[in-house]
């Protein structure tokens, strides 16, 4: 252990008594340090840092830092190295990208400093001692919560302390939930670390409470804000949808277990979560339509925090959006759209939603002429959010308070400093605040409407919202209706007889189906008629919405006008978040931002705060800010809607942390001192007999006398466990660059992992086609390994699918089996492996490699490039390329034509019809340009 | 016993030995009568396949060795369609991976008799089928190429993907628009901008 404090005694910026007992003891030993949310984890690592830094002989590597932190880090770096100027500091760099080249990192490794480093560039380093491990000073792992036994950061440590036995190794993490799940998850968690001893720092620890309550505490008051009856309707409306369609995932096979589900956990759970993970065994084998039935629970799940947050003229917009993405298809029938949009709860969410907005009469015909009538009846609502009303009344006070109590001025501004959960409730607080004036000098001037007080009021912004969703409403059908055009068109040819039958057969039911969307867009059925007449839906569906939308317009024609000139633009430049209020005391709206809030809190120095939403990290946050300065008083409104998503989701965050804790001390109590892993890393004989156990146990040659088994690995590939695990497996890894296949095993044997998942995509996008025929040009073994997942049930079969004949069709292969087929029709000599696990594929290559050669890495990154190409300038960014895969016109040539002329997609966007015609010819070329040229809104 | 007709290609051949195998109930759409082979079906002129439950392997390990040596170096895809019908299937496979390889042999997994029954059935009606299904992406209408576009980035989905081209009017107009402008459609959040403008701005190559 290096002594952080040499020559230069190190400033450090730690205030209270339990960070630095936390820092002491982090200079002392290695250790794993789980810290409550909001006590400052990354301040305390930081200041670690910065002690190396200014030691200035170190290299310290940072694992699994984002690059928030990287940022957050970089900036405190320099800055303490400025506060205790220590002219050997040098910052934080960082390696996260593959510009990077080689010869750079090289040189910047060998400099020394602070690092951040991208796992998947660090353990490729590492393995090609790019990056010595034995000159690296230490590690510092940071989300330590993430590391299970075969992700890559677990794979960086055991490299690290194979070669490297001095070195320290600190492990930290804020988020102590996931640590509490499964079998003595502490101890496993200890044992992936190479760590021995945790330390644990929850809110309720003796130093840590002493710290905050000492001394005096910050001042809070809790606001419980009612929801309207409106948004209390949908609530229950969205529950009931939620518990429906549990209800369906249960019927189905896939034995789903929610045992204690309640319709009450539905509030404070994110429910979706929960069950995909629960699916995410089976998930490639269950029915396309429990699939469907888990994206609607995430979608349910944002329309529920869309509720509270949106206002009501957005949030209407929001599920417009949403019931037009879940169209069903032309031709489909009712199996194949989300079930929840046929129930009655569905309809009250829309119905209530758009009343929130505007109401009209209900309109007992709904033969679309009448439509024509409805101007008069139809009035605007806006019911404005109800924390509205409060923040203002909050604001008012404060302003009251200050002017009545002047003298009491301390260290801290007169700011007030609101906080809510993202950058949308900023802007719309913003506009709110800004506009919440604007109303009452209009209202003034304009007698017509009815006159309240002073109040402030949302009035004028919902109006002008409302005036600009109906503009984008227009748009918007024009939108979906012509989307929706083409694909009837398709549809036409081939299925005119059923169409017929639609129209004939249908009309006088309704259809179940047909009742949900009619409600969505069309005037008559504003007022909750069920139509009886639901003809032939796309015809009607054209007619109501046109009707509808020249209902909606008319009435709000000459309210709007007005507002035309006042309409100005809504300050448009996100970075902006300050305005003037009041005389000179500012307004601040933030968001929450993790440990970024810190920062906002030291800069803006807030009197008074207010959480629009709540936070428990937060509150800490502020007692830790409000203990650390003595002359600084704050004080906390805090806010939540009483009954809600919102409070649930408080209190049971709250609640599962300080359970997490509690049984992380309990384990810790009876954890068994484990030493073995020290042991056996420190023997490196024991590791070697072990590699020549297995070796003869195999029935190979001596391993005494043959090199070391070797495996040349594409750099891509260590996104994945397996390069881990073949390294656990005592085979030498050799990270390349390579173009043909991920995996070389032998000069003769290479291999193309694709995960279930990925095998469905690739075959669907053709890549696997063309990756099969260059592995079967360069080599003579080449091999698919299609690998399942280690939880994963080891099957393709699909849950009661019955094979019916049809699906046989040659044009038609829909499933994965006739898939493979085609596959290993038209590569014979392509061979299969299918493994059950990353386990088990490092067993078969093991076998595989028996007896065999070793392949040469050289030779194995020339396969496939031409003559004089340089490796490294093959490599490409996955994301853009799928997109561009998709696009129409696009074969493997032109894609790989495109992605090495043309920069990114947004460059291939703006291309020209002759550009591309140069580029991949006349046909593709204008395929691709009217792809991303054609209008949405004419044909 | 049916006499062994040398021209019947549109029927699978079965060996005799497959007699009282559960995936022949499962060859429903295509014809298939007993003939005298040397493997266990005969799914096309180059094509044939054996069949191997995981099960008998583990009580005859040797009996698949013997059957692959009788069949000597004839056909040109070689199929071994094997039945995982035991859980600890983990040696077996290994084993069979390693077999396969050394042999010319295409391992086929299947979990059910069923599914067997349809492997054979592909096969057989795939003999002159063009790979051109899984060659290229399969053309499908305007709105599918569009959603599906839209959604290549992590986390953006549907109702986002109509969101946004609705918002822009074009494709092109979405994918040059502004973070800023995108932030201020309904259900577009930070993450979703960011990861949005980052991969259509990304280079499709790493330059050095």
């Amino acid at each position: 252990m290096p002594a952080p404090n040499g020559s230069n005694p190190v400033k450090l910026s730690l205030p209270l008594e339990y960070q630095q007992d936390l820092y002491k003891e982090l200079n002392l030993e290695d250790e794993l340090v789980i810290l409550a949310r909001g006590l400052g984890l990354l301040r305390i690592v930081t200041n670690l840092l910065h002690s190396f830094d200014a030691a200035g002989n170190n290299l310290v590597v940072i694992v699994g830092a984002d690059d928030r932190e990287n940022g957050w880090i970089g900036e405190a770096l320099a800055e303490q190295a400025a506060i205790s100027r220590s002219p050997a500091a040098r910052g934080l760099s960082q390696v996260n990208t593959d510009a990077m080249s080689v010869g750079t990192r090289e040189k910047m490794y060998t400099k020394g400093g602070i690092f951040s480093i991208t796992s998947r560039i660090l353990v490729v380093d590492l393995l090609s001692r790019l990056l010595n491990p034995e000159t690296v000073t230490g590690l510092v792992v940071l989300h330590s919560e993430r590391i299970v036994a075969t992700s890559i950061e677990a794979f960086i440590i055991r490299i690290y302390r194979q070669m490297n036995k001095g070195g320290f190794l600190k492990a930290f993490s804020d988020n102590p939930e996931p640590f509490t799940g499964g079998f003595a998850p502490l101890s496993t968690m200890m044992r992936n670390l190479f760590l021995r001893k945790p330390s644990l720092w929850p809110r309720f620890h003796v130093t840590v409470a002493k710290s905050l309550e000492g001394r005096k505490k910050a001042e809070v008051i809790e606001l419980e804000v009612p929801m309207t009856d409106a948004m209390r309707d949908i609530q229950n409306a969205i529950l009931e949808c939620v518990e429906v369609s549990i209800g369906d995932l249960r019927r189905t096979d896939t034995g789903i277990e929610l045992d204690d589900w309640t319709l009450d956990s539905a509030l404070h759970k994110s429910f979706d979560v929960i069950v995909r993970r629960q699916l995410d065994a089976v998930w490639h084998r269950v029915s396309y339509r429990t699939r469907q039935i888990v994206n609607d629970l995430t979608v349910l799940r944002s329309i529920l925090h869309a509720l509270l947050t949106y206002d009501c003229v957005s949030f209407n917009k929001y599920l417009d959006t949403i019931l037009a993405a879940h169209q069903p298809p032309p031709g489909s029938n009712r199996q194949n759209q989300s079930p929840w949009l046929f129930l009655d709860a569905a309809n009250i969410i829309f119905e209530t939603a758009k009343r929130r907005v505007y109401t009209g009469k209900t309109v007992e015909t709904e033969v679309p002429e009448n439509a024509t009538k409805l101007p008069d009846s139809l009035r605007p609502v806006l019911e404005e959010q109800p924390k509205w009303a409060v923040l203002a009344e909050v604001l008012d006070e404060i302003d009251r308070d200050a002017y009545l109590n002047p003298g009491l001025r301390d260290d801290s501004n007169g700011t007030v400093l609101i906080m809510c959960s993202d950058r949308s409730t900023c802007r719309q607080l913003r506009e709110y605040l800004q506009n919440m004036k604007t109303q009452v000098q209009r209202k003034s001037e304009d007698n017509a409407q009815e006159e309240t007080e002073a109040k402030p009021s949302a009035e004028f912004m919902m109006r002008r919202k409302l005036w600009r969703y109906f503009g984008w409403k227009k748009a918007f059908a024009r939108v979906s209706a012509h989307l929706f055009a083409e694909q009837q068109k398709a549809l036409e040819g081939f299925t005119s007889v059923s169409d017929k039958q639609g129209t004939n057969g249908y009309r006088g039911k309704g259809p179940p189906n047909k009742r949900r969307r009619v409600r969505g867009g069309s005037a008559a059925a504003a007022g909750g008629g069920r139509p009886v007449n639901g003809s032939m839906q796309v015809a009607e569906d054209k007619e109501s919405q046109v009707a509808s939308l020249m209902a909606d317009i008319e009435p709000n024609g000459d309210e709007v006008n007005p507002k035309d000139d006042v309409a100005v633009d809504d300050l448009e430049d996100l970075e902006d978040y300050f305005e003037l209020f009041e005389m000179n005391d500012l307004v601040v709206v933030h968001p929450y931002d993790g440990d970024m809030d810190e920062h906002v809190l030291e800069e803006v120095r807030p009197r008074y705060v207010i959480m629009y939403e709540p936070d428990a990290a937060f509150i800490r946050r502020v007692e830790v800010y409000r203990s650390s300065h003595d002359d600084r008083n704050v004080r906390v409104y805090f806010m939540y809607y009483g009954g809600s998503v919102e409070e649930q989701r408080y209190l049971s965050g709250v609640r599962k942390e300080k359970d997490a804790f509690t049984r992380l001390i309990k384990e810790k109590g009876n954890m068994a001192v484990t030493i073995t892993h020290d042991a056996s890393a420190n023997d490196p004989q024991e590791s070697f007999l072990r590699t020549v156990n297995t070796r003869i146990a195999g029935g190979g040659r001596l391993a005494a006398t043959a090199e070391p088994p070797r495996v040349v690995v594409d750099v891509r590939e260590f996104r994945s466990s397996l390069p881990s695990l073949l390294h656990g497996r005592s085979n030498i890894v050799v990270p390349c660059m390579l173009t043909v296949a991920d995996y070389v095993l032998t000069p003769h044997i290479c291999i193309e992992r694709k995960s279930v998942r990925d095998l469905i995509s690739s075959f669907k996008n053709g890549r696997l086609f063309n990756q099969a025929e260059t592995m079967l040009q360069h080599y003579k073994y080449p091999m698919l390994l299609i690998e399942f997942d280690q939880n994963r049930s080891f099957t393709l079969d699909t849950f009661g699918t019955d094979h019916t004949t049809s699906s046989l069709k040659a044009e038609n292969p829909s499933d994965l089996q006739s898939k493979i087929a085609l596959l290993t029709l038209a590569f014979p000599r392509l061979k299969i492996i299918w493994s059950s696990s990353p386990y088990q594929t490092a067993e078969i290559f093991d076998e595989l490699k028996k007896q065999q050669e070793e392949p040469d890495p050289i030779k194995a990154v020339q396969v496939g490039l031409i003559a004089g190409e340089d490796p490294s300038d093959q490599t490409f960014n996955q994301t853009p390329q799928e997109m561009l895969r998709v696009v129409p016109g696009m074969s493997e040539k032109n894609l790989s034509r495109i992605t090495l002329e043309v920069r990114n997609v947004a460059e291939v966007s703006n291309l020209g019809e002759e550009e591309l015609d140069v580029l991949i010819g006349k046909e593709a070329g204008r395929q691709v340009h009217r792809f991303f040229n054609r209008s949405v809104f004419d044909d | 016993q049916a006499l062994p007709s040398r021209n019947a290609p549109s029927a699978i051949l079965v060996s005799t030995r497959q007699k009282g195998n559960p995936s022949l109930n499962y060859i429903r759409s295509l014809p298939w009568e007993y003939s005298d082979i040397p493997s266990d079906y005969v799914l096309g002129a180059t094509t044939c396949a054996l069949f191997l439950s995981l099960k008998y392997h583990r009580l005859h390990p040797e009996y698949i060795y013997s059957r692959i040596r009788a069949l000597g170096h004839k056909y040109n895809l070689r199929i071994l369609l094997t039945m995982v019908d035991i859980d600890n299937h983990e040696e077996s496979l290994k084993e069979l991976s390693k077999t396969s390889l050394i042999n010319n042999l295409t391992l086929i997994l299947c979990w059910s008799a069923q599914e067997a029954g349809r492997y054979l059935e592909l096969y057989k009606s795939y003999e002159h089928a063009s790979p051109a299904s899984i060659r290229a992406h399969q053309s499908t209408s305007y709105a599918d190429k569009l959603v599906e576009f839209v959604t290549v980035p992590r986390s953006v989905n549907k109702t986002d993907a109509v969101s946004l081209v609705s918002a822009f009017g074009s494709v092109r107009a979405a994918v040059n628009a502004q973070p800023e402008q995108i932030a201020e459609i309904t259900g577009w959040g930070e993450k979703k901008v960011q990861r949005w403008c980052e991969t259509v701005r990304e280079n499709f190559r790493i330059r050095k």
